[in-house]
Order: structure tokens, then C-alpha cells, then sequence
């Protein structure tokens, strides 16, 4: 296996056990059976010419709804959560225990809430996991959340100050319904470096 | 003794190894990529041990322990997986597994396991 190939095995298993630890908790607050998918990981970097959206499948119609939560020092990014709004609902339904087929867009505060705690548990998990797996202690703010067209979204996303995204696909199959989400990780290039230092750390362990 | 891991991510595989390496002594470690690897090795070596993850492409664990208890219903199973679910360990715990734990590996639960292999 190649370095390359072997560093984004690494970190595509940090992510696959953070995404399951999500899952587990979200299973307990909708009490229902969660089924995962195997996980997809990109890195791309926003300086070369690369379409943002390409990298966005099936995500891209209608308004997305973003929870994002920033983190600093020694890793320095932000890490979003993407979801299409009406996949949302599907989970604000459940997490209410309402068996409607209401697939409303317009979203109230409590809705909002839901959501944020959604968003919190999840990108937790896996900024958390990343700290973990790396031994590197991360200070997050509180979560936030927005709703944004593609376009706005590809205007936020591209933030000069974090040119380096890891992309991460996450696919939660909950009775049936799939809900496809992204989860996109904006990191300075210094902090792209010293997660890459620290795969190739956790590499040379596996050899000694 | 031979022990069968089942995993899609080459690093799972190997912290498995190493970590089982340095507790079970005289044994061979044979690995798979995916359920359907591990379908054909568990055949080809039967092993007296089986360690699978679930989520996997091709054939996944929860698939692989069913064909795997058809061929030997007796097969000595242990899940070792990311997903934290309590209903998916019942319903693989149904499956009369030896055991389910929770990645990621560490010493702690490779010892578990070593003394449930050893009978401790």
C-alpha cells in the first residue's frame, strides 16, 4: 500500500469510528436502528482549480442546512455539517417522534435546535475523534447554524484564510430513508500539515 | 492456532495484529479486505478464530457471521466494530458471537479478548 493511500486508510477509519460513535448517540435520542455506509474521504485543495460543487453529490438541490463548529490550537479549522434541508426534516421528525410525512423546509426554533444538537453531536464526535486519534487536545466554539443556497454555500466554503478541505460522505439509512450528508473540514495549511505529521506518526507505530 | 481478521481498513488490520500479536504467542494472523475476502479465506483456512468488522463493502459482517454460521454453526466470532448501537450489538449478539467491541482497539480490549480466547 502506498503512503498516499495508506495515510487516507488511516483517516478514513478515524472517521468511520468517530461517524459510528455519532450514529450510536443519535440512535438513542430517535430510538430507531441507524445503518451506516461505508465512508468516502477527499482532500482538495481550493487554490487549484477545482469546483467545489463536484465534490458535493446529491446534496447540491434545494437549501442546505449547515452546522458548523470552529476549532483552534494546534489543528486550526472549521468543520461543517451539510445536510439538504428536507433530509433534515426527516430527522427533526424522528428526533420528535412524529410519524408525519411532513417534509416542511421552513424551520422553526425549535427545529433550529434540534438541529444545532444534531450538528453538535455529530461534528463532536469527529472533531473529537480526530483529537483523540491524534493526541492533540482541540478547543471548539459553540455550534451554528445556517441555511444556504449551493451557491452561497460555495462562497462560504471557500474561505482563503482555510484553503485545504477534507471532505468526508456520510450516509445515515434510518426505515428506509437514506440521508446523505457531507461533512467538510476547512483547515489552515499549517494544520493540514501537522495532521498529516501526525498520520504519518501513527503510520511509522504500526511498523515498529 | 489461526486467526482470521476481517477489515476493510488496512490500519485496523494491523493495530489488531500488533496489539493480539504480543498477547497470543504461536499464531498465525491471516487478514481480509472485505466480507467477501473473508468468506473465501475462512474456507480456504479455517480458522479458530474469527474477527470481523461490520461495516464493509461487498459482502459487510453482519452478512459474513450468517454465511459463516451456515458452514460451521459452531464458528468462534468476534465483532470488532465502530458502530456503538446497542441494537445492533443485541441483534449480533443473537447471532451467538463470543463477543462484540468497540473500536478502536486498544490494549485494554485486546487483553479482554486474549483471556476470553485463553479461557481466563
Amino acid at each position: 500500500m502506498s503512503e498516499d493511500s495508506l495515510r487516507n486508510d488511516i483517516l478514513k477509519e478515524i472517521f468511520n469510528i468517530s461517524v459510528g460513535k455519532a450514529a450510536g448517540l443519535l440512535s438513542e435520542i430517535i430510538n430507531r436502528t441507524i445503518i451506516l455506509t461505508v465512508p468516502q474521504v477527499d482532500v482538495l485543495n481550493i487554490n487549484e482549480e477545482i469546483q467545489l460543487e463536484d465534490y458535493l453529490p446529491k446534496v447540491t438541490d434545494g437549501a442546505l442546512m449547515v452546522s458548523s463548529i470552529s476549532f483552534h490550537d494546534i489543528l486550526k479549522g472549521k468543520a461543517n455539517l451539510i445536510f439538504p434541508a428536507h433530509k433534515m426534516r426527516t430527522f427533526i421528525n424522528l428526533c420528535m417522534n412524529e410519524n408525519n410525512e411532513n417534509d416542511d423546509t421552513t424551520f422553526t426554533d425549535i427545529d433550529y435546535d434540534i438541529i444545532k444538537e444534531i450538528g453538535n453531536i455529530i461534528l463532536n464526535s469527529i472533531v473529537g475523534e480526530v483529537g483523540n486519534f491524534l493526541d492533540i487536545r482541540l478547543d471548539y466554539s459553540l455550534p451554528e447554524v445556517k441555511v444556504f443556497t449551493q451557491l452561497n454555500l460555495k462562497k462560504n466554503l471557500e474561505n482563503k484564510e482555510y484553503p485545504h478541505i477534507l471532505i468526508l460522505y456520510i450516509t445515515f439509512i434510518i426505515d428506509e430513508t437514506e440521508i446523505e450528508g457531507v461533512i467538510l473540514v476547512n483547515l489552515t495549511l499549517n494544520s493540514l500539515n501537522e495532521l498529516m505529521k501526525n498520520l504519518d506518526r501513527i503510520e511509522k507505530k504500526l511498523y515498529e | 492456532m489461526k486467526i482470521l481478521v476481517v477489515d476493510d481498513s488496512v490500519f485496523s488490520q494491523k493495530i489488531t495484529c500488533n496489539l493480539m500479536k504480543g498477547l497470543l504467542t504461536d499464531t498465525e494472523f491471516i487478514v481480509a479486505g472485505d466480507g467477501e475476502e473473508g468468506l473465501e479465506k475462512y474456507k480456504a483456512i479455517q480458522p479458530d478464530y474469527l474477527f470481523v468488522d461490520l461495516l464493509m463493502p461487498k459482502i459487510d459482517g453482519k452478512e459474513l457471521i450468517r454465511l459463516v454460521k451456515e458452514i460451521d454453526s459452531t464458528a468462534k466470532i468476534i465483532v470488532i466494530s465502530a458502530d456503538v448501537q446497542k441494537n445492533v450489538r443485541e441483534e449480533l449478539e443473537k447471532a451467538d458471537i463470543l463477543a462484540f467491541i468497540n473500536k478502536p482497539l486498544n490494549e485494554d480490549k485486546a487483553k479482554l479478548i486474549s483471556a476470553l480466547i485463553k479461557g481466563e
